[in-house]
């Protein structure tokens, strides 16, 4: 394993700390929007049905909702954000928003990091954060309901337990990943 | 969904997030004696272990707390007699980490003079746990 200059490992758990906070606001505003709206809820009408759909009581409403309808849901909005930060995170991890105000205003305030970490774990990490609220994005797009609040609250998840604990799942699923064969490098000769 | 519920949903979510994190702390780390015989030495190089025993970490490129288990197990096999300390980069050998049932990095081996597996600890272990366990292996209780 090469040795690469290590970064200070409170930068990660700060960004995932506010990644966190995006992500709980994208959960309600995931689950009190569109995405698990029932036709008969009140304001539906809102959500500007398609003019062939019809609507048994209780049905979600998501699927028959316009394309415009349900890519304006807050819900969906904020997950954007959130997703953009993610691959801001993974394709420039210098100039991403949380590290910069990490090293600007909190890390002068700090006692110097103890330890020095390797970078690319929490960059891989973001990575994962960027698909699975990708994943949560299309499938909101496609119509299918939950699958925003779920894919929102599976990263808060990740984002909140390193943030707390400091236990990075994104780099867990690495080896996961590498175990089926989807990551890593083939067995040296 | 209302937004009361929707909140309250959320709360709920926060607070099973705390009991995962606490739980997985707890077991973080925690040795795990082996005892079946039938577990083979495990294939290290001769040359690169210790006469007593041998300290194996599985790492990854993707591993953030591996380094700092690096640098506790080398310094506990340079202070110990017959005591050396291996890594194993799982990024190379995703057949290993198959066999050997690693499901998360860092995962570290305490092998005996045979290069048994006699202890495996599963996430970052605290140093006197490792002592511990290489005294279990190398009989000596004296040393701390």
């Amino acid at each position: 394993m090469s040795e690469i200059r290590g970064i200070d490992p409170r930068g990660p758990r700060f960004a995932a700390a506010i990644m966190s906070v995006l992500l709980a606001v994208t959960v309600v505003l995931g689950l009190a929007g569109l995405s698990t709206a029932t036709v008969d809820a009140i304001g539906w009408r809102a959500y500007q049905p398609l003019a062939s759909s019809t609507f048994p009581p209780g049905a979600a409403a998501l699927p028959a909702a316009h394309l415009a309808a349900r890519i304006a849901d807050p819900g969906f909005l904020v997950l954007l954000a959130v997703a953009l930060l993610f691959l801001w995170g993974v394709a420039w991890p210098m100039s991403a928003p949380w590290g910069l105000v990490y090293r600007r205003l909190v890390q002068p305030r700090l006692r110097p990091a103890a330890d020095l970490e390797d970078p690319r774990p929490p960059r891989f990490a973001q990575g994962v954060g960027l698909a699975v609220s990708t994943l949560g994005l299309v499938l909101h797009a496609a119509g299918v309901p939950w699958a925003l609040p779920i894919a929102a609250a599976a990263a808060f998840v990740a984002a909140f337990l390193n943030a707390v604990f400091g236990f990075c799942l994104g780099c867990r699923i690495y080896l996961l990943l590498q175990r089926a064969g989807l990551a890593g490098r083939a067995r040296r000769a | 969904m209302s937004a009361s519920l929707a909140v309250l949903v959320v709360i709920a979510l926060v607070g099973a997030t705390l009991l995962t994190g606490w739980l997985l702390r707890r077991r973080d780390g925690r040795a795990r004696a082996v005892r079946d015989v039938d577990v083979r030495p495990l294939l290290v190089d001769p040359g690169a272990r210790g006469e007593r025993a041998t300290l194996v970490q599985f790492s990854t490129d993707m591993c953030a707390r591996c380094p700092q288990v690096r640098r506790t197990l080398a310094a506990i096999a340079a202070q110990s007699d017959g005591v050396r300390f291996a890594e194993i980069d799982l990024t190379h050998r995703p057949d290993l980490a198959q066999r050997l049932h690693i499901l998360q990095t860092p995962t570290v081996f305490v092998l005996d003079r045979d290069a048994f597996v006699r202890t495996r600890f599963t996430g970052v272990p605290a140093a006197p746990a490792v002592t511990a366990a290489l005294h279990r292996v190398t009989g000596d209780a004296a040393r701390v």
